[in-house]
């Protein structure tokens, strides 16, 4: 359909916009292997004249105030914990909700979907508040519980399980199974691709959670990788351009892996919450 | 439904308590909890919280008191973010979905994950990265501008540049999430609309104007609300990259409710200052889904 010459243009187009993303990635890489003396001489070196690992070494060295790898094991602990939780408590609620007789069904489910329309920043405070009278500040609670009230999961599960064909989960309930049973050997393994969708989601929406962390923990080793380098790049790397790109590198590889893995379920998961 | 016995019932309730309690616990408690503070002088070194009803609200409205400055000054810091930022993030989101679209079926792929990549990244890395490129005097850009005789730009520490710096970043970190829902959109938009548009000898544009902008009109709106939501509450980016500067020109509303909450510890203003953040998005996500869906 289209001429040949328009598609070149496309296909330039895109590398040049493909460019503005990632050059910055790559321009930290390229700092990441300078010495701080290259790095602040002007010259735009985007291949180091001293190529060295000193940066790396360095900032995986760490030390009692800065100990970045107990930081990435905290935020993958958190991050995989709180996941873990919401897919728990968000399949149960959305499968009762859909399928089962619960009471109050409705007014339920009209509590949880109003619930996402409240801003956030309704319940920062007050919750700090709360983990702060149980002396749970600083504590791995406080960076994964206040996660699993968001009413998301639910709402893209409850969506899911209701367009769910009722014919296996009938015959199963014919062959004298109950609702768990059902539960986990039928409604769970056909939900599979969604309940990844959600996964993706709510680990990307903890492990990059900023605000949240850095004003409920303030002991070193509870700080997430996201805080921690926020809190060396105003501290002990500020004049150290190489050892900060450094960190900000090792932060970034895993995440940008995990997400070139899972974007294509995550794409299909945007398309599969109704967001259109 | 049904009716059902109340065995029947419990055991399905079951599988909605253990979520009920989680909510109620960490979202419907401290919505009332936060009400019930911005009622109060609550002075977080002071144990004893007097109760003063609407006073911390009408400090807010009071422009002898320092709140209402603080309020009114973040908000209006806030506002210029959100109208600078949410036009970019609708309309450049569209222009890579259209991108992408138009691209060969085996680039698409491709080049939407790397538009998307800078998502995955978190605003503490954002921030360090194009720190690193906007810098004055060893930045990227400003280097590259120098090698052409060009005048360098105070990136972040001059206005309207620290704006336009902090747009940049947050564009770059997160136009790639706008972009993949509009290509759901524009997918689901029916090709038969299309070709019948060919047909009546509309070009390129016309069907873009005529077919694809009314097509994706839902999308176009939760696009518009959810930007303007994330835009409300951005806070890393200025934090990192400004500290609220030059000066407080950066200093958003929600930097100062953390301040006023945890610098200056009256945690009753800053509940208050919260609240009304709150009524304030609420009422404009309210506004932008009755224009969009306004008769016409």
């Amino acid at each position: 359909m289209q001429k040949t010459p328009f598609k070149i243009f496309i296909v330039i187009l895109a590398i040049i916009v493909g460019l503005i993303f990632i050059v910055p990635i790559l321009w930290m890489l390229a700092t990441s292997f300078k010495t701080d003396q290259e790095a602040f001489t002007a010259g735009l070196k985007w291949i180091p004249k001293v190529f060295t690992l000193e940066n790396y070494q360095y900032s995986l060295a760490g030390n009692s105030d800065t100990p970045v790898l107990q930081w990435m094991g905290n935020s993958l602990f958190v991050g995989i914990i709180g996941t873990l939780i919401v897919l728990v408590v968000d399949t149960l609620a959305a499968y009762g909700l859909a399928r089962l007789d619960v009471p109050f069904k409705k007014l339920l489910i009209s509590i949880f979907i109003g619930s996402m329309t409240i801003p956030w920043v309704i319940t920062f405070l007050p919750l700090y508040m709360e983990f702060n009278k149980f002396g749970l500040l600083d504590t791995y609670a406080v960076l994964i519980l206040p996660y699993s009230a968001n009413a998301f999961g639910v709402f893209l599960l409850y969506q899911y399980f209701r367009g769910f064909p009722k014919e296996l989960e009938e015959a199963a309930f014919l062959d004298g199974a109950n609702k768990w049973q059902v539960f986990v050997k039928i409604v769970l393994p056909s939900a599979r691709p969604v309940i990844w969708t959600l996964a993706i989601f709510t680990f990307m929406g903890i492990y990059n959670d900023f605000l949240w962390p850095l004003v409920t923990t303030n002991s070193p080793e509870m700080r997430t990788i996201t805080t921690g380098i926020a809190i060396m790049q105003q501290g002990s790397f500020v004049s150290s351009p190489g050892r900060l790109m450094a960190l900000t590198s090792i932060a970034t590889i895993p995440a940008v892996l995990l997400f070139i893995i899972g974007q294509r379920s995550f794409i299909k998961g945007v398309n599969q919450s109704g967001i259109k | 439904m049904r009716n059902t016995s109340w065995k029947s019932q419990l055991t399905s309730s079951l599988f909605v308590i253990p979520y009920l309690l989680l909510f109620v616990v960490f979202l419907l408690i401290p919505i009332g909890y936060g009400a019930w503070i911005s009622l109060h002088n609550w002075d977080l070194l002071n144990p004893v919280h007097e109760f003063v009803g609407f006073k911390n609200y009408t400090k807010i409205f009071d422009s002898n008191s320092y709140l209402n400055e603080l309020f009114f000054e973040g908000l209006k810091n806030t506002f210029q973010f959100v109208v600078y930022s949410v036009p970019l993030l609708v309309v450049v989101g569209l222009g890579l979905a259209l991108l992408v679209n138009a691209l060969p079926g085996k680039f698409k792929g491709f080049f939407r994950t790397v538009y998307f990549i800078p998502y995955s990244v978190s605003v503490s890395v954002v921030a360090i990265i194009w720190l690193w490129i906007l810098d004055t005097n060893s930045g990227l850009i400003n280097q590259y501008l120098q090698k052409m005789n060009l005048p360098l730009i105070p990136w972040l520490t001059d206005m309207p540049w620290a704006w336009i710096s902090l747009a940049i970043a947050t564009l770059w970190w997160t136009i790639g999430f706008n972009m993949v829902i509009f290509i759901n959109a524009l997918n689901d938009v029916s090709e038969e609309l299309y070709e019948a548009g060919s047909l009546d000898g509309a070009n390129r544009w016309q069907r873009f104007v005529h077919i694809t902008l009314p097509s994706i009109k839902p999308t176009m709106l939760f696009v518009v609300i959810t930007s303007t939501i994330a835009s409300f509450n951005i806070y890393g980016q200025p934090y990192l990259m400004t500290r609220g500067g030059p000066g407080t020109s950066t200093k958003v509303l929600l930097m100062n409710i953390v301040d006023e909450a945890f610098k200056q510890r009256q945690l009753g203003n800053a509940a208050a200052m919260s609240l009304l953040m709150a009524l304030i998005m609420i009422v404009i996500s309210i506004l932008q889904f009755r224009i969009t869906n306004r008769k016409e």
